[in-house]
């Protein structure tokens, strides 16, 4: 009975990961570059990256507000930070035709936090199209999308109980790694980056669906509010709307003491300064400041703010306020906190980046040891159609998707910043790639595919901090680019990752009896050493008849 | 947060693991080459979840504690990975790795900040 259990854990694992492995594999890429989503997008716009925040930000920045839009419905200001060097300004003009598309998109700027000049940055999605093609994919409606994604996601979960319910030893088996035995060490590798990062897979894959859970169960809500989830949120997230009148024009008191009155009060930098109505008598000036880094919110509401009144700069009120989070709400803050690493400082930042790599590192050793069992098992003989297929994609979805990223990278800096619909043209590079990629692996799905791709991502990625020397001044060898952390940052791992494509090509292109269709000879192996000793090969071997 | 403050939670999740992994016959006579009587596979498990435990207490000094005990989830994965593949690759080098990266980790802390 208990084998018969392992046995179809084992059928369901094989086959859920398999069929979604490849969506999957896309999702843990971009998700992963996604923890990096704004230093990406600094990085592709490299108008940007002289920008140096100053003591006189706020300063430079409210008078570009007032210069720009002195009689706007709000404004919205984010002034620079750590992970952004420019201050971003945004205002809702006061027409009507404004709030039509009920998007209320409004008006928006990039400030030199230096100097005060607005900048012009290159059109470029950045960081935002990987972060979104994570969980809504590209060119698909987004409701499909997502859906999609979620179904993915939700066979990952299988994938990970089920795996954890086939692999038998768990506990003996939790150190072991033998390399060069073909099938053996793909199944070693699977395992331990998947059961030593165990509780971030399952975190990230569960929070992953948390995040979607109004759209993916919205009975309960539908049972009990008339409309639904709208209902609910209006419920659950008050949201008090701005006076919709704009007051009589009058001068707005001097910001800078509110700013360090709000600094002082929660012992954080501002971030964020949002005004109604500027320059009216009316006027409410919002402060806020960095969330202290925590994974639970013990208070309801955002970041910690002060409300004042932007005529007499009285302090109206302090958000957030005493109401405590209820117990369920909290567990879900911490799941979809963990998942966005939204307390994350740089290095646990990093660490999160790290954690993405090792998932994605578990998707694709399972999806070749997929490929590499039924290799083992032909023994020599040439592999059938479905094998040829599966090999394909998995080239296609591994070393293609990197390929089209390093060209999505490579096209920001080579395509004319006067063209026209230019943030599509990278997309489109990225996915005229991807699709090349496809196709060379689908008409090469052997060793030689994954040669050539991994030859042309080591020659891609290490060519992207070249590109950089010439096209910017923001490169390596500045000191622009070591000045903001991200910029030497991102270059130097795009020089990490040609390393580990290079190394990865020199060890295919030794190995040709591992990957290639020869007869293989561990299968005959005469003697073991002390470490592979007669109990870890039987381990092995359930694992393996049940894979 | 400084890259140099996490240093000591995560070598001593090294250090915690591979005392764990020296706790398992098969690895042991791997890595040290003896038969491993099990008096002493039990001390080194003792000591392997000892040094766990004084991980998790480091990460308890470094963030509040729903961060601190996910990050020390975390850092037991990442110490871990380096240590699965050294193993097989250069056991003795493992070994000897895990008494000193804590030490040096201490000193950097110590030093730098």
């Amino acid at each position: 009975m208990k084998a018969g259990l392992r046995q179809s854990m084992a059928w369901l694992h094989t086959w859920s990961g398999l069929l979604l492995g490849w969506l999957l594999l896309a999702m843990f890429v971009t998700g992963t570059s996604a923890y990096f989503r704004e230093e990406i997008s600094l990085w592709m716009a490299p108008e940007l990256h002289h920008s140096q925040p100053s003591p006189d930000t706020p300063a430079l920045a409210w008078a570009a507000l007032n210069a720009k839009a002195p009689d706007a419905k709000s404004w919205d200001l984010q002034l620079p930070e750590a992970r952004s060097p420019v201050a971003q300004l945004r205002w809702q003009p006061d027409t009507p035709q404004a709030e039509d598309g009920g998007r209320r998109r409004g008006e928006r700027a990039v400030m030199d936090a230096g100097t005060g000049e607005l900048l012009e940055p290159r059109a470029s999605r950045g960081g935002d199209f990987l972060y979104r093609f994570h969980f809504e994919l590209y060119g698909v409606p987004r409701i499909w999308a997502r859906w999609l994604v979620c179904v993915a996601t939700m066979f990952m979960l299988v994938a990970i109980i089920s795996g954890v319910i086939t692999h038998k030893k768990i506990f003996k088996d939790f150190f072991t790694f033998r390399p060069g035995k073909g099938q053996r060490s793909w199944l070693d590798s699977h395992n331990a980056t998947a059961v030593l990062a165990l509780p971030f897979h399952f975190m990230i894959t569960y929070s992953g669906l948390l995040i979607f859970m109004v759209m993916l169960m919205p009975w309960g809500m539908n049972a009990a509010y008339q409309d639904g989830w709208r209902g609910f949120f209006q419920d659950v997230f008050p949201r008090d709307e701005a006076t919709t009148e704009p007051g009589a024009p009058a001068a707005m008191t001097d910001i800078a003491p509110l700013l360090a009155r709000t600094e002082a009060t929660f012992d954080q930098p501002v971030r964020r300064i949002s005004v109604d109505w500027p320059n009216r008598d009316n006027a409410v000036i919002h402060i806020s400041t960095d969330k202290a880094p925590a994974i639970t919110d013990k208070r309801r509401g955002g970041n910690p703010t002060l409300v004042f009144n932007g005529v007499t700069g009285e302090l109206l009120e302090t958000q957030p306020g005493d109401e405590a989070v209820p117990g369920a709400f909290r567990v879900y803050n911490l799941f979809v906190n963990l998942h966005l690493a939204r307390f994350a400082d740089p290095t646990v930042r990093w660490l999160f980046f790290l954690f993405g790599v090792g998932g994605t590192a578990m998707v694709a050793t399972g999806m070749l040891l997929w490929v590499s069992k039924r290799t083992q098992q032909l023994r020599g003989k040439a592999p059938g159609a479905a094998l040829r297929l599966v090999n394909g994609l998995n080239i296609a979805s591994l070393t293609g998707l990197l390929a089209a990223l390093a060209a999505y990278f490579a096209a920001n800096r080579l395509l004319p910043v006067e063209l026209a619909a230019r943030e599509s043209w990278e997309i489109r590079v990225f996915f005229l790639t991807w699709l090349l990629a496809l196709g060379h692996a689908l008409l090469r799905p052997d060793r030689r595919g994954w040669i050539e791709q991994l030859a042309a991502n080591t020659a891609l990625w290490a060519a992207l901090p070249l590109l950089n020397v010439a096209t910017t001044d923001s490169h390596l060898f500045s000191a622009a680019g070591w000045r903001h952390g991200a910029l030497a940052g991102f270059d130097l791992v795009c020089l990490i990752l040609a390393g580990v494509w290079g190394y990865a090509l020199w060890r295919v292109v030794q190995r040709r009896t591992i990957r290639g269709q020869g007869p293989l000879p561990q299968r005959s192996r005469p003697q073991q050493s002390m470490a592979q000793g007669p109990r870890s090969k039987r381990g092995a071997r359930t694992a393996e008849d049940s894979a | 947060m400084t890259v140099i403050a996490v240093t000591l939670p995560l070598t001593l999740a090294y250090a915690g693991l591979t005392a764990l992994a020296l706790a398992m016959k098969r690895h042991h006579e791997a890595a040290l080459g003896a038969k491993p009587p099990a008096a002493r596979l039990r001390g080194f498990r003792i000591a392997g979840w000892v040094l766990i435990a004084l991980m998790v207490a480091s990460c308890l000094r470094l963030w509040p504690t729903g961060l601190a005990l996910s990050m020390a989830l975390g850092l037991v994965t990442l110490a871990g990975l380096p240590l699965v593949f050294l193993l097989p690759y250069r056991p003795r080098l493992m070994v000897r790795l895990a008494p000193v990266l804590p030490v040096l980790a201490v000193i950097a802390t110590v030093v730098l900040s």
